[in-house]
């Protein structure tokens, strides 16, 4: 299967990070995208506010996945409220592939997800 | 058996009394298993059948239509002489022994009942016996039960509902809902799964058992066990990657994809940069389906269907070159 996106976005397919279930997580929000398909439920661990732990498990195209993979890599550590103030832009700018118009809302959903699981956890 | 109860059910529209006979015994071979029923209704329609149609079904309607006049259940033998036999496709002579009973299609009867009681356990997952004393005078008595049964004498018959088997079928496509349709007939319990509330509906799939919308890997799990034939017809590699890397290591009978080969191969391929084995692997159909050249979604769905019975019944031909 040739996907045409760069190296990033294929190598946090092919070798998603945190790509699991936490053990006890404080929150958590599965997020889907209905005209597509795309499920991706994102899990965090909070202590005092901090996000100490984040994974998440993806039935989701490899844009949603990649993004899904380097958005728990970013948040590992940041304040709860650092992280819901991340804008939808930075997600497709991580993925450092041209994301068609039609896709954005693959490369976001994985934030809203988190910013979900976050206001839940709050 | 429950596929049989859907029909008689439909009968009970032109209906209100029947006459069932049910092969209780046979010599010298027979071309349904023990078990087989037909239905003779009051209004001369009929469903089901004891043999391969021929003279012993016309003469067990024959009884069955006396029967329904005198009102009474009697056992009944049917003999096939040896020429009959050629003409049947038996080797020679035979003997069928039926009980035959008149049943109401109005309100509730008690053998009705007692199939449908089986029927569930069935499609609940597990193996059901219906125990039928035959008494030498008046109705024949039944129970049901889930734990195994041996006949007692001969005027008791023990009937085993095996346990129904799984389609678990990923993808609410026109190929599943066709696929669904066919494989309901054929006695599968079918469990339809998608990550897209507006396909898994049960406007498209009517028949059946159970529709989950959700993270399709997560209920698709529960379902890996043996005997569960597992159908990827959502063309989607988004659920299909996740789930084939637990399938094809799973106890299941049956995993098939749909997917053209071009498209098989490079998922085969990112299975094995995956870790699964080249025998792991091996087990997958995909292309899937009996190669019958069809290209509509009955048709391709008729294909699958088609492979999965051969599957079931160790057929060379369910493996495609």
């Amino acid at each position: 299967m040739t996907l045409p996106y760069g190296a990033v976005v294929l190598e946090h397919f092919r070798r998603p990070r945190n790509q699991r279930s936490l053990e006890r997580p404080s929150a958590a929000h599965e997020a889907f995208n209905p005209m597509c398909g795309d499920r991706v439920r994102v899990e965090v661990e909070l202590q005092a506010g901090k996000i100490v732990a984040a994974a998440f498990t993806a039935n989701a195209c490899a844009i949603c996945t990649a993004s899904a993979s380097l958005l728990t890599e970013r948040v590992a550590g940041m304040a709860a409220t650092e992280a819901t103030a991340i804008p939808e832009s930075a997600m497709i700018v991580a993925l450092e592939t041209e994301v068609p118009k039609a896709r954005e809302a693959c490369a976001t959903l994985p934030l809203t997800a988190l910013r979900e699981a976050l206001r839940a956890g709050s | 058996m429950a596929d049989l109860l859907e029909q008689l059910a439909a009968l009970r529209e032109h209906e209100t009394r029947v006459a069932m006979a049910t092969l209780i015994g046979a010599r010298g071979g027979s071309p349904r298993p023990l078990g087989a029923k037909l239905f003779v209704g009051e209004g001369g329609r009929l469903l089901g059948s004891v043999s391969i149609g021929g003279c012993v079904d016309s003469r067990v309607v024959e009884h069955g239509e006396r029967l329904l006049k005198e009102n009474r259940a009697q056992r009944v033998t049917v003999t096939v002489d040896d020429a009959e036999a050629v003409e049947l496709g038996l080797a020679c002579g035979a003997e069928f022994d039926l009980l035959i009973e008149p049943i109401s299609l109005n309100g509730t009867d008690p053998a009705i009942e007692a199939y449908l009681s089986a029927a569930n356990i069935s499609r609940s997952g597990k193996e059901a016996f219906v125990v039928t004393r035959i008494a030498a005078k008046g109705a024949p008595a039944r129970m049901v039960t889930s734990q195994p049964f041996e006949a007692t004498g001969p005027d008791v018959f023990v009937e085993r509902i095996p346990a129904a088997e799984t389609l678990v079928l990923v993808g609410g496509s026109d190929v599943g809902a066709g696929l669904a349709r066919l494989c309901r007939g054929l006695g599968l319990r079918v469990v339809v799964i998608d990550g897209r509330e507006r396909y898994a509906t049960r406007d498209r799939f009517a028949t059946a058992d159970e529709i989950l919308v959700g993270m399709p890997s997560d209920l698709a799990r529960p379902y890996f066990k043996e005997g569960a034939y597992v159908v990827l017809v959502g063309h989607e590699y988004k659920y299909d990657l996740p789930i084939l890397r637990e399938a094809l290591r799973a106890p299941v009978r049956y995993v098939g994809m749909l997917a053209g080969r071009k498209r098989a191969d490079a998922v085969k391929a990112l299975l094995r940069e995956d870790g699964l084995t080249d025998d792991e692997i091996a087990r997958l159909h995909s292309p899937i389906g009996l190669d019958i050249g069809g290209r509509e979604p009955e048709e391709i769905a008729l294909s699958i269907a088609a492979q999965l019975i051969a599957v079931r019944e160790g057929k060379p031909i369910a493996k495609r070159g």
